[in-house]
């Protein structure tokens, strides 16, 4: 019986695979190409399944033209590059990150390229600062698509998705940190209590959003099924995402002694056995109900409030001024007097797939995204303009 | 893949899995030193922390993004306690905004540099700076490392250049290796020394934020140690 049941899903499972490729061609052969659909793909489950897919669908979920690749960067580049040291340390550093049965003298062309592409983009976009973990994005779209490709695609996705990342400073990064608790407690306001006893801060999650969690999985297939969610949806997905790994761990985190040390170091050692697409699922419902303009407007009206002074600030505010702690002031007022649930995570939704690859759609599309977040828009131009030209 | 990444995570369960330690699991109330080790990227702090608290130099390491954490517990004149070091990111872009929450409540400041890259000296002046600003206080214990010591033919940095820069800022310097073997145990004696001075330094006020109290540590400019490679 059992057996039988298995191979059963596994047909199942063979079918539904085949299904979907063939949706995907579909999509990828109609005239314009159906890149709502092809989002839809992306993030719902399996993602895009093979390489191969991704190869076709990344740069159309990028709105990139693969007829007009560049040029592979040449060596000129490291002559006069300001950032050419550090890339240099932590690309030759990053071993981990290519396939274990890679024969050395492979993996070191790789790591050249590397370093050429992430010196190329830099060069033509000034504007872009280098950060560590920077080379972690970069050598999962290198192993999939390749050197050319992978340039056209970092270029576009460092000057969108990773656009606050590479300021000349992290505050803007910080800010989207900033984001992670006030979600976290609309699900479950006792894991957030924890977390803000222990004063754990948000730096566990930083690699986490920083490099879309290329540095911290080990397992390449995992990786790459999140940035076809990531590639398909808001730029702010992956701080959802981070908040849903932190909330499928709420035990784990409740049982940790009330300390930073301890409940850093729990979090930040990602299991490597997530329930990937239940959490992925999870993470766009969250999006879907708490969407980044509602949390943006929440933090206006704070940042508003507060002293310029203590907002340079953040240390020396009172923790009732912080940020996310008058965020979550906020959601609380909201939500008193409506019914305030811990089970938003299991509430019924609709069309979540459909609102994603809408909110994703917003990405590519100017100036409709520019309506989407007006409000957004209104409390942050500079971050939500880089995101949406 | 996996193993690589096991190995570097493992320091921690080395020290908090039970019994790892000499003398086990220290019990919840033990006295805690939290000690934040910064300097360039490359200096070596990653394999310098992992090799106190795991006893050896990690195969490979990987840039540090935002900081990470490793533990030992140890005993000193009979009471456990637990060393708690906070590795930071060197890129400086990580420095201002987001390693400042760890500078709270922080015992011990150790800057590393690498003795085989002058430059990597050349910065010590703005770690110094800097931590001065995030601390509020300057007295609390600091001390200076100089790593690769094992790299004898590549140094770039003098030993007295380096001395007389620990004196005009009153630290202590030590020039050593997270590599050589025959290091192991001068990396745990700059660890335990420094541990000492914590412990025996006006005990009751570790646990207070820095500056609270006054936690005077005078400290004993003296001649670096040898290197023991
Ligand atoms: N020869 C030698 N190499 C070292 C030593 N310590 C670290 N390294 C190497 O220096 C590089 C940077 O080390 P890491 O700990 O990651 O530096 P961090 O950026 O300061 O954390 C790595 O390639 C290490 O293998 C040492 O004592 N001797
Ligand atoms: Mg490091």
């Amino acid at each position: 019986m059992a057996v039988r049941g298995r191979r059963a899903g596994h047909r199942d499972y063979d079918s539904k695979k085949k299904r979907k490729e063939a949706e995907i061609q579909q999509a990828l052969s109609s005239d314009p190409i159906d890149v709502a659909t092809l989002r839809r793909m992306a993030i719902s489950e399996g993602g895009l399944l093979t390489d191969e897919i991704r190869r076709k669908v990344w740069p159309k979920l990028l709105n990139v033209n693969t007829d007009d690749l560049p040029l592979p960067p040449g060596k000129e580049l490291r002559e006069d590059n300001k950032d050419y040291q550090q890339v240099l340390l932590d690309v030759r550093r990053s071993l981990r990150r290519f396939p274990p049965g890679m024969p050395d003298e492979q993996r070191e062309g790789l790591q050249e390229d590397l370093i050429d592409i992430i010196l190329h983009v830099l060069k033509r976009n000034p504007q872009l600062h280098y950060y560590q973990g920077y080379h972690d994005i970069v050598v999962t779209f290198l192993l999939v698509v390749g050197n050319r490709l992978a340039t056209a695609l970092v270029e576009k996705l460092s000057t969108h998705h990773l656009r606050d990342f590479m300021d000349p400073t992290m505050d803007n990064t910080k800010h989207i940190l900033n984001y992670l608790m006030p979600i976290i407690d609309q699900v479950n306001p006792e894991v957030h209590d924890f977390m803000q006893s222990a004063e754990v801060g948000t730096i566990f999650a930083l690699s986490w959003l920083i490099t879309w969690f290329g540095h911290v999985l080990s397992d390449m297939r995992q990786v790459v099924r999140l940035y076809d969610f990531f590639l398909a949806c808001h730029p702010l997905m992956p701080i959802y995402f981070a908040a849903v790994i932190v909330l499928h761990r709420e035990q784990e985190v409740l049982d940790c002694e009330c300390d930073m040390a301890s409940v850093h170091h729990l979090l930040s050692q990602i299991p490597q056995d997530l329930p990937y697409e239940t959490l992925i699922s999870q993470a766009g419902d969250l999006f879907v109900q708490f969407p980044p303009s509602e949390l943006a407007r929440e933090a206006r009206q704070h940042a508003e409030r507060m002293a310029a002074s203590t907002f340079k600030d953040f240390e020396l505010a009172s923790a009732q001024q912080r940020p996310d702690m008058v965020l979550r002031q906020r959601f609380w007022d909201r939500l008193r007097g409506e019914e305030r649930t811990k089970s938003v995570l299991t509430k019924p939704r609709t069309n979540r797939l459909v609102k994603l690859a809408v909110m994703g759609l917003t990405v590519a599309l100017g100036a409709a995204a520019l309506a989407v977040v007006k409000s957004a828009l209104e409390w942050a131009p500079k971050f939500e303009l880089q995101i949406f030209p | 893949m996996m193993a690589a990444a096991a190995e570097l995570e493992s320091s921690l369960e080395l020290s908090l899995g039970g019994g790892a330690g000499p003398g086990g699991l220290p019990p919840a109330r033990s006295r805690i030193f939290k000690i934040i080790v910064i300097g360039d990227s490359n200096v070596g702090k990653t394999c310098l922390t992992y090799r106190f608290c795991a006893g050896r130099f990690p195969q490979r390491t990987e840039a540090t993004i935002g900081v990470d954490f490793r533990e030992r517990a140890v005993t000193i004149d009979g009471e456990r306690i637990k060393i708690q070091l906070w590795d930071t990111a060197g890129q400086e872009r990580f420095r201002k905004s987001m390693v400042q929450h760890y500078y709270r409540n922080v015992h011990a400041v150790v800057f590393v540099y690498d003795m085989t890259n002058l430059a990597s000296f050349q910065s010590l002046p703005s770690w110094i700076e800097e931590c001065k600003q995030h601390l509020l206080a300057n007295d609390i214990p600091r001390i200076l490392v100089g790593n690769k010591c094992d790299l004898r033919n590549a140094i770039q940095v003098p030993t007295d250049l380096a001395q007389k820069f620990a004196d005009t800022h009153s630290m202590p310097l030590f020039e050593t290796s997270a590599k050589s073997p025959n290091d192991n145990d001068h990396v745990e004696a700059i660890f335990m020394t420094l541990a000492h001075k914590l412990k025996s330094h006006k005990p009751l006020m570790l646990s207070q934020p820095p500056g609270s109290g006054e936690m005077h540590l005078k400290p004993e400019p003296k001649p670096a140690m040898t290197c023991w490679c």
